[in-house]
């Protein structure tokens, strides 16, 4: 039974798990529609309650207590040419899905410097589903991910132009994951589908600060340490061949999740014109491989993944005139995953995004932010795929998200 | 304002140009062609492994899955006008053995597991009157002395060669009276051949028995290269595509049982004791399966395997010997007693597995030599049956091992592959054609190919049960001359 592909599928499932700051995956940005407006260039900024994710110093420079909330639908187009072994030609196309995570924050100050806050959100409400029957069924055929984060946040203004801040992120999440088993040996009436469903838990934390030295200067840093999730769940087989002893059961794994941090610079050249350059790292070289462990067979399977340290690049600005705000701005997201680790459960490429949007202040408390991105991924030709994949061929992706947030002062 | 009104341009006209790379656009679509290669006849020479024979027996239900159908039916899809590829098609069950009843194993019982034949009675030939020679000329237990030989086909139906495949495959002297002359009365513009497999297995299956030895180098590479040169001389602009023959170690046949016996030796704390080359009576092989080349046990001892430690004579009976071979005492426990000891033909020690590395070494040196000299292609199936003994073998997420039955790569005879394993092989072949000949077939899907018939057998650690009746198929294909 090749247990290692399961592990494939959780592993990359769990990618998602956390940190939506995490570049390759199906990261995107969608904390806030005002910052994904931006190209979630926000850290030197971080000016509404999204800060519980950009920067939490930023809720130290914020004087009102506020509510920020919305939602975003994400609609990703992923093809796959091949597999080069068999068919280079042939294409299919994943199925179409559409997800949509949500972001709610809650900052109240508590003194003049003191301010603390709340965010709970899904970053990740993403999956990725193949036809039944297709190529690469052995592989994965649906990965289905539901993250939630709440975090704590308390920022203090340490003078007039320094804030720093820290929160706390309890993260939760449910991955499940199905594909069909290979029994390369004898003719089964249906090959069996396995089915693995797991609930994961894990702590991390956050730091930042932001420095503004001058009016139309400011400068941001921010820090997600690395996050170990626990995960644990159950694995299931349909049909369940007696005869092939499988392990049906309780199946766990460890998650340990890079360290990511932010740097950004945030100016306004000019009145009522802020832009914004941020340089994300994300240290994924500490994932090179996932243990999954069975409990009906006491057995382990390990699969590797090798991933390499990556950053994104992120600019965006903001145009205010009398009650309306023009964004706009520009991700570029260079993969973490090697070419020989690209595989159909997370088609990874450096990708390109876009973004536009608009925001509109209703009254003197309540405004309205909609965001509108467009994310490209590169073609990504998979080539000497290691050998638990074997499955070499293109991917073509890319993906229209759209956001809406409302933001209450009071 | 303007400097305003500037960027806005600019960033919408940069919006608009990101947005024109919005359609999906793959890459170009591949279609399989021959590049400059023409094929409008191919042709393959070899034994059973080419003939498609599975499992100890000829039958149509993997005959369809030999490795040279699976490769005409790529050459087809890439624009080659073969026609029908025709094969010597025997319908399902197959080829009788000597009994008269159809010699294919299959699983026989899911406890155990045991395999075997079921002693069903036997299919028949579907296609003997076509009136041309087949396109599959591969005979099961051919050695490479037979492809020039003209002797007539009846002559090796009987003892010594014992084999009627012969006279199936190639029916009659009018259609060529050589395989030789039959594969070049077809004009084939591509040719595949593999033999020389033989020359090594009915020595090394036998245990080292019957023949004592494996055909001679110098023999061997005479005739090679005699082959090869009468191919060329005949057909002088056809693609000839030849394989080298895999080191006996990496076959199902030789690894199945040695680690069932191991156990079963360290478990007892007594070494095991067989007979070395040669030996007919009192052993002198004595191991404990720690030393760096341990004997092999042959897939033909899995009847006797249950026995170990037993005062038995089984095999003595089995074979029919007329009394017992001076100095065995069959009271003593069997393997582990030098008077009863785990018979010669049943295992091949360290020096007989010398003999037959130094011998297949010998014929890949001669056939990378023949080949050369005559601008054939090598596929190098030595160095890819070593590495998938090695890593194991995978496709789009489907992992295949050497190991017997549970490996998927072998049928249930441990020589031949599987349906599967045919695939891999034709893949194999389909590669270096790809990049030797200049064309750019596509590979077969392994996936879509039929597994081992079961019903849902338990693929457990037991010891697999074959009644040694099942081997003399085995033994007269392979057997001595």
């Amino acid at each position: 039974m090749t247990r290692v592909q399961l592990f494939a599928g959780v592993l990359t499932a769990t990618l998602f798990l956390a940190n939506h700051t995490l570049a390759g995956g199906f990261q995107l940005n969608e904390h806030g529609a005002r910052a994904m407006a931006q190209g979630g260039a926000f850290a030197a900024r971080a000016s509404d309650g999204s800060a519980i994710y950009f920067n939490p110093a930023g809720l130290g420079f914020q004087s009102d207590a506020s509510v920020y909330a919305g939602i975003t639908t994400i609609s990703p187009t992923i093809s796959f040419y091949g597999p080069v072994e068999s068919d280079p030609g042939v294409k299919t196309s994943m199925v179409s899905q559409t997800f949509t995570p949500f972001n709610v924050y809650l900052v109240a100050p508590v003194t003049d410097r003191l301010v603390v806050g709340i965010g709970a959100y899904n970053p990740f409400g993403l999956g990725t589903e193949w036809p039944d029957g297709w190529a690469g069924r052995f592989l994965t055929t649906k990965v289905d991910l539901k993250t939630y984060f709440v975090t704590p946040t308390a920022s203090y203004r340490l003078t007039d132009q320094l804030s720093i801040g820290a929160g706390l992120n309890y993260v939760m999440g449910s991955v499940m994951l199905g594909q069909d088993l290979a029994v390369s040996s004898v003719d089964l009436p249906t090959s069996p589908h396995v089915s693995v469903s797991m609930h994961a838990t894990g702590v991390g934390y956050n730091v930042g600060l932001l420095y503004k030295p001058l009016d139309v200067l400011s400068v941001g840093a921010s820090y997600r340490g690395s996050v170990k999730l626990d995960a644990k769940g159950n694995v299931s087989f349909n049909p369940d061949y007696a005869a092939l002893a499988l392990p049906t059961g309780g199946v766990n794994t460890t998650i340990k999740l890079p360290a990511t941090g932010f740097v950004g610079v945030a100016w306004t050249p000019m009145k009522d014109l802020q832009v914004e350059a941020d340089y994300q790292f994300i240290g994924w070289s500490s994932y090179d491989q996932l243990t999954l462990h069975f409990a009906a067979d006491n057995s382990e399977t390990v699969a590797p993944k090798n991933y390499q340290d990556t950053y994104m690049l992120r600019v965006g600005g903001e145009y205010t005139m009398d009650a309306f705000h023009f964004r706009a701005g520009y991700v570029y997201d260079h993969s973490p995953v090697k070419t020989e680790y690209v595989d159909p459960l997370l088609p990874d490429a450096n990708r390109n995004g876009v973004s536009l949007g608009l925001g509109y202040d209703i009254t003197s408390h309540l405004s309205v932010d909609a965001a509108y991105f467009y994310l490209k991924f590169d073609q990504r030709v998979a080539v000497n795929t290691i050998p638990q994949t074997s499955f070499d061929g293109t991917y073509t992706s890319h993906a229209h998200l759209a956001s809406v947030d409302f933001g209450y002062r009071f | 304002m303007n400097a305003w009104k500037t960027t806005a341009v600019a960033v919408v006209a940069f919006v608009l140009v990101f947005f024109g790379g919005c359609t999906d656009n793959g890459p170009g679509v591949f279609a399989p062609s021959l590049g400059s290669k023409t094929v409008t006849k191919y042709v393959a020479i070899g034994n059973s492994l080419t003939a498609g024979y599975q499992s100890n027996g000829l039958y149509q239900s993997a005959q369809i899955y030999s490795y040279p159908n699976l490769i005409a039916g790529q050459l087809k899809l890439a624009g080659a006008t073969l026609g029908t590829f025709e094969q010597p098609l025997y319908s399902d069950p197959g080829t009788p053995g000597a009994d008269g009843k159809a010699s294919r194993y299959e699983i026989i019982s899911l406890v155990g597991p045991v395999i075997g034949p079921r002693g069903l009675a036997p299919g028949s030939p579907l296609n003997l009157s076509l009136a041309r020679p087949y396109d599959n000329l591969g005979i099961p237990g051919a050695v490479i002395f037979d492809f020039l030989d003209s002797a007539s086909f009846a002559s090796k139906a009987v003892p010594p060669r014992s084999n009627p495949l012969f006279a199936l495959i190639l029916r009659s002297a009018a259609l060529g009276n050589s395989v030789f002359a039959q594969a070049k009365a077809l004009h084939p513009d591509l040719v595949t051949f593999w033999l020389g497999n033989n020359d090594v297995l009915g020595y090394a299956t036998s245990g080292g028995v019957s023949p004592a030895a494996p055909t001679s180098l110098a023999a061997f590479t005479y005739l090679y290269s005699q082959a090869v040169d009468s191919l060329r001389a005949a057909l002088p602009n056809a693609s000839i595509v030849v394989a080298n023959i895999p080191d006996v170690t990496t076959i199902a046949f030789f690894t199945t049982l040695g680690p069932h016996i191991a156990a079963a030796v360290a478990a007892s704390g007594a070494p095991f004791r067989y007979q070395k080359h040669g030996e007919t009576g009192v052993a002198s092989g004595n191991t404990t399966f720690t030393e760096a080349t341990p004997p092999l046990i042959c897939l033909t001892g899995s009847a006797y395997a249950p026995l170990l430690g037993q005062p038995t004579g089984k095999w003595y009976r089995d074979k029919g010997y007329p009394s017992l071979p001076a100095g065995i005492d069959t009271t003593k426990p069997f393997g582990f007693h030098p008077q009863n000891p785990w018979p010669d033909a049943l295992v091949l020690d360290a020096d007989e597995q010398a003999v037959a590395a130094t011998a297949v070494a010998g014929f890949n040196s001669a056939i990378a030599t023949a080949a050369q000299a005559k601008n054939a292609v090598v596929v190098d199936i030595n160095a890819f049956f070593a590495g998938v003994k090695a890593n194991g073998y995978f496709w789009a997420g489907e992992e295949f091992t050497s190991e017997y039955v549970k490996g998927g790569l072998f049928s249930l005879d441990g020589v031949h592959p599987s349906s599967r394993g045919s695939g891999v092989l034709a893949n194999q072949f389909i590669k270096k054609m790809n990049e030797r000949l200049g064309t750019k077939l596509s590979y077969v899907d392994i996936s879509a190919l039929p597994g081992i018939p079961a019903g849902l057998s338990k693929e457990g650690n037991a010891i697999p049960i074959i009644p040694p009746e099942a081997f003399q198929e085995l033994e007269l294909l392979w057997g001595s001359r």
